[in-house]
């Protein structure tokens, strides 16, 4: 194979499998929470950013990654407050950070075709320096995302829930729209920054087709993005295209695939699983398994009140006399 | 005396610069079954999200188990499920998943669960009667079912004080039973419930007393009268005539 014998390529596809692992794995949490439009907006934002590298010549994956750090931090502020206006004022910070960002690209002199290389990711300009920063950022978001998979499983269900447990809600949210931010800029040099978003989703949508857990959905979505940020690279090798169309046309053609396999499924389990409940907290009747003894009011089992007799609570049951035996009550 | 697990005073809340508590008192004891009673908009439901922390209050003071709110850290402690018509996100996730979630005020970060963890969130699920369902994904569920999956989660941590918010509101009568049975035997091991209800149903003999709210005033705190059903419905032939030995000590 010999586009492994350019080094370019060999970074390439080091910065792919990063992203097509990292991507993924904040998106289940940004699909989990219902925000899956928050990473198209943080690459808006980021885009200025990099703007501003290209103004000041410092390493636009530095800028970016600051700027976008810093809108993640106001939305997830914006979304906190509740406002009813939120939404509008989410909207404003997404387009003035693409506006911003042609417009500070066009005072520093680039040209759209610069631009597009941040906007749609480019197999050729992954540089050593590049590589370093985006591998470090990716292994922080992807040990943060597994690490703390509990946690951020917890708040990204159930908020309110998180908050009563104790949790420090406010601090996971902003942790995952940082993640979502640095991922941004990891994802920037391959998929790019319009369409990162669909690298954090499709490979989640296309997982949740075929999966019933979280974890095995989490796992499979950091697969199922970097299969196709692989073959995107390599196909932008042979065919002159932007990668990060090529990444994301593959993962849409794996989700088309996919859908059918997951409806039916979807379907066989419903058959299976119709009725599987526990009887005894139904209403049925439940004999105990063999007793040792019989419960009385000295067998050290407290007694409980239920209607017109007396249950003992043993080991988490509550056991009923019946007959010669006892039910579960 | 039993100590009070929830106390609150004088308190009073505004939801976006509009009154809805104006000077409540409401006070639960251990081992105590409490529920609130009130129309839509009487601010029972307004009455549990601050007593739990998750509505600042105005004035007034909030203690669980004799610490004030502010200072209250043993979220353990408390089992709260709130009003939810469904138990699932935006990604797939098991029973066992979201159960699991419950565990987590007992957990320390970046470790993984402990053998006790796992049989607390497994006895959660037992509890409500899912065992069988545990490893399906809660989106699959009936409404019943995935209340009662939220019922589980808030029992994972084992805790001394469940919060329930209108637990029974749009629930199959099935779930509402099993719902009643895994109450009762919460409340056998001594610990205390304080809930909202809409209405009675199956957990009324169950309940010690009942608070009415209106118009965010308490209206009546006392006992309520019970109908003559046993907790899961008119008596029928498992419920044993027997003498009632240990009567009054849960009571």
């Amino acid at each position: 194979m010999s586009f492994l014998d350019y080094d370019f390529m060999q970074r390439a596809l080091i910065a792919a499998v990063l992203t097509g692992l990292a991507a993924p794995a904040v998106g289940t949490y940004l699909v989990q929470r219902r925000l899956a439009l928050l990473g198209d907006g943080l690459g808006h934002v980021a885009l200025t950013g990099v703007a501003i590298g290209l103004l000041t010549g410092w390493a636009p994956v530095w800028t970016s990654v600051a700027v976008a750090i810093l809108g993640a931090l106001a939305i997830d502020y914006v979304r906190a407050k509740g406002r009813a206006s939120a939404d509008v004022a989410l909207a404003m910070l997404f387009y003035g950070g693409i506006a911003g960002g042609v417009l500070i690209t066009g005072l520093a002199g680039s040209t759209a075709a610069t631009l597009n290389t941040y906007l749609f990711g480019s197999i050729t300009t992954v540089s050593q320096d590049d590589l370093w920063v985006v591998a470090v950022l990716a292994a922080v978001v992807i040990a943060l995302a597994v690490g703390l998979a509990p946690q951020l499983f917890a708040v990204c269900q159930d908020e309110e829930f998180a908050r009563v447990s104790g949790l420090p809600v406010r601090l996971y949210s902003m942790l995952i729209a940082v993640m979502a931010a640095v991922t941004v800029t990891v994802a920037m040099r391959t998929v790019g920054l319009l369409l990162v978003s669909a690298l954090m989703v499709v490979p989640v949508a296309t997982a949740q087709q075929l999966t019933r857990s979280f974890r095995t959905t989490f796992a499979l979505a950091m697969v199922l993005g970097v299969v196709p940020s692989l073959g995107g690279v390599v196909f932008s090798y042979y065919v002159d295209v932007a990668p990060g169309a090529s990444i994301v046309v593959g993962s849409l053609i794996g989700f088309v695939l996919a859908w059918p396999a997951g409806s039916l499924l979807r379907r066989r389990r419903a058959r299976r699983s119709v009725n599987g409940e526990d009887p005894r907290v139904t209403g049925a009747h439940v004999p105990t398994e063999r007793h040792p003894h019989q419960h009385d009011p000295e067998c050290g089992h407290p007694t409980v009140e239920h209607g017109d007799h007396t249950d003992y609570l043993h080991d988490g049951h509550l056991h009923a006399a019946h007959d010669r035996h006892y039910d579960e009550h | 005396m039993r100590s009070a697990v929830v106390d609150v005073r004088g308190l009073r809340v505004d939801l976006d610069d509009r009154p809805v508590l104006h000077g409540v008192d409401l006070q639960v004891v251990e081992g105590e079954v409490v529920t609130l009673l009130g129309a839509n908009g009487s601010g029972k439901s307004t009455l549990v999200r601050t007593v739990v922390g998750l509505v600042p209050s105005v004035a007034g003071e909030v203690r669980l188990f004799g610490t004030p709110l502010r200072s209250f850290h043993d979220w353990w402690r408390v089992g709260y499920v709130p009003q939810r018509t469904t138990a699932a996100g935006g990604v797939p996730a098991t029973v066992r998943e979201v159960v699991a979630a419950g565990r987590l005020a007992r957990r320390k970060l970046f470790r993984p669960a402990r053998k006790a963890d796992r049989a607390a969130v497994d006895h959660a699920i037992e509890l409500v009667g899912l065992s069988d369902q545990a490893n399906r994904s809660v989106a699959n569920l009936s409404g019943g079912q995935q209340q009662r999956v939220l019922i589980a989660r808030a029992a994972a941590s084992e805790p001394d004080l469940m919060v329930l918010d209108e637990p029974n509101a749009g629930v199959d009568k099935r779930s509402q039973e099993a719902f009643a049975r895994a109450l009762r035997t919460f409340v056998a091991s001594g610990r205390t419930v304080l809930l909202v209800l809409h209405e009675m149903g199956p957990l009324a003999p169950l309940v010690d007393r009942g608070v009415v709210l209106d118009g965010g005033h308490v209206v009546h705190d006392g006992p309520l009268p019970t109908p003559s059903m046993t907790l899961t419905g008119p008596p029928d032939h498992h419920d044993d005539h027997r003498e009632d030995y240990g009567a009054g000590l849960f009571g």
